[in-house]
């Protein structure tokens, strides 16, 4: 059961050279998908080539099925996966103030690296600048304190802010992206250079667009929530009382299980 | 734009997915790299000056954790993203030195636009806890909700922004 460092499957010396390997499939695929050039990157804001989009809201889809999937067979404890905190207002502004400085510079964070690797000057110029802007912060950050503790809610999911089940958040952002990556390609059609843009068969994109939305519906259906709920109904078994005292205390010292040194980003 | 070699982005994406879907399954965690260049950043004040680095509250916070300032799971995951981009620029014949930029600007200017954005970047990736891959990749796929409202952000400050850098890119 995932999440495997988390159960002790390996120690911090051998997850820092897991980092190497992810850091390198990460890599990867970015340059593949062509975020090593900015006016690739920069196309989306013109309107032009919705890569970014693409990219991002596929790779999320992807991976909420399979996390939510996953719980749901008992391969990983999401008890156990850290959860990014809310801090509504510093991710609010922050947010916008990364957009600008993503059409101002050209790149975000991680693509600048993959820029500066392929042999970009303004990629290398890009990280000497974030590297600037973050010791700015860290300087500031008596001034900014406040602000950046601001709205704070707790590390919260979509499903406890809305106080809808997570299956069915998940099936409406199934649906948002399979609309999302039709509207897009309508825009693009219309302002992109069509030569650039990636071919797909119709059918092919029918059919995975169906599949989401299937296992969308399956998710809101079999609530992943539920499914914890019934796991612990299912540990008060009064049938099989020896199976269930050693799970109750393996059980117990999760329940108080925190990650310091954890940061988004 | 030469995109006949670049992949296309729904099968980069699933497979960016699997990745992150793996990391998650193997670490407990997500991906992420601006916080490398604020450790490194810090990491250089510290070299430089140790005292005024202690005396930070946040890059203190980067410190006494019983091991070096660099020695992060991140720094290693950013390291690998630099080999992996290399690789993959090596295979599709993109490696070049060159600026990249549209054909209405100069080298100079865009080099300065670059710098800039860089430094609002590495100042707002701290302010929101992450950035691109450490919020929108990461916190999204696990339905956190302050980090669907920074994507949201990124994209309608993006968006609002645009008009004034089109020369930079059009």
């Amino acid at each position: 059961m995932g999440p495997l460092y988390k159960f002790g499957w390996f120690d911090f010396t051998y997850s820092l050279q897991l980092a190497v390997l992810i850091g390198f499939c990460f890599g990867l695929l970015l340059e593949r998908a062509g975020f090593g050039n900015p006016r690739k990157l920069t196309a989306i804001f013109y309107l032009r080539d919705f890569a970014v989009l693409k990219v991002m809201f596929t790779a999320i889809v992807v991976c909420m099925l399979g996390m939510l999937y996953f719980s749901i067979f008992g391969w990983l404890d999401m008890g156990k996966v850290y959860l990014l905190p809310t801090y509504l207002w510093p991710q609010l502004v922050g947010g916008l103030a990364l957009g600008v400085g993503f059409i101002m510079g050209g790149y975000c964070p991680t693509t600048s690296v993959v820029a500066s690797v392929s042999g970009k000057l303004d990629g290398v110029v890009f990280l000497a600048g974030m590297v600037i802007g973050s010791l700015i912060f860290a300087e500031l950050f008596p001034l900014l304190e406040g602000f950046y503790k601001a709205g704070d809610m707790g590390p919260v999911r979509l499903s406890d802010v809305f106080g809808i089940q997570s299956g069915i958040i998940a099936l409406l952002v199934c649906v948002m992206a399979v609309l999302a990556f039709w509207v897009v390609e309508k825009v693009e059609n219309r302002f992109g250079d069509p030569e650039s843009l990636p071919a797909g068969g119709t059918r092919l994109k029918t059919f995975a667009a169906i599949a989401l939305v299937v296992l969308g519906l399956i998710l809101a259906i079999v609530n992943p929530d539920n499914s914890q709920v019934q796991k612990n109904i299912h540990q008060e078994d009064p049938d099989r009382p020896a199976a269930v005292a050693p799970v109750g205390k393996a059980a117990q010292p999760s329940e108080g299980f925190k990650i310091v040194d954890d940061e988004g980003c | 734009m030469d995109n006949i070699r670049y992949g296309n982005p729904y099968v980069v994406g699933t497979l960016l997915g699997l990745v992150l879907l793996f990391t998650f399954y193997s670490m407990g965690r997500g991906v992420g790299s601006s916080a490398s260049f604020s450790r490194l950043g810090a990491a250089s004040v510290a070299a430089v000056a140790p005292d005024h680095a202690k005396s930070n509250a946040y890059m203190a916070g980067y410190m006494g954790r019983g091991r070096p300032m660099l020695m992060d799971w991140l720094i290693f995951m950013s390291l690998g993203a630099a080999l992996g981009g290399l690789f993959s620029a090596f295979v599709g014949k993109r490696i070049k030195g060159e600026v990249g930029r549209g054909p209405s600007i100069d080298v100079g200017p865009r080099l300065w636009l670059a710098l800039g954005g860089g430094i609002v970047s590495g100042f707002a990736a701290r302010l929101a806890r992450g950035c691109t891959s450490g919020q929108a990749l990461t916190g999204a796929p696990e339905l956190a909700f302050g980090s669907w409202v920074f994507m949201f952000s990124i994209f309608a400050g993006a968006y609002a922004a645009a008009w004034f850098f089109r020369k930079e890119w059009l």
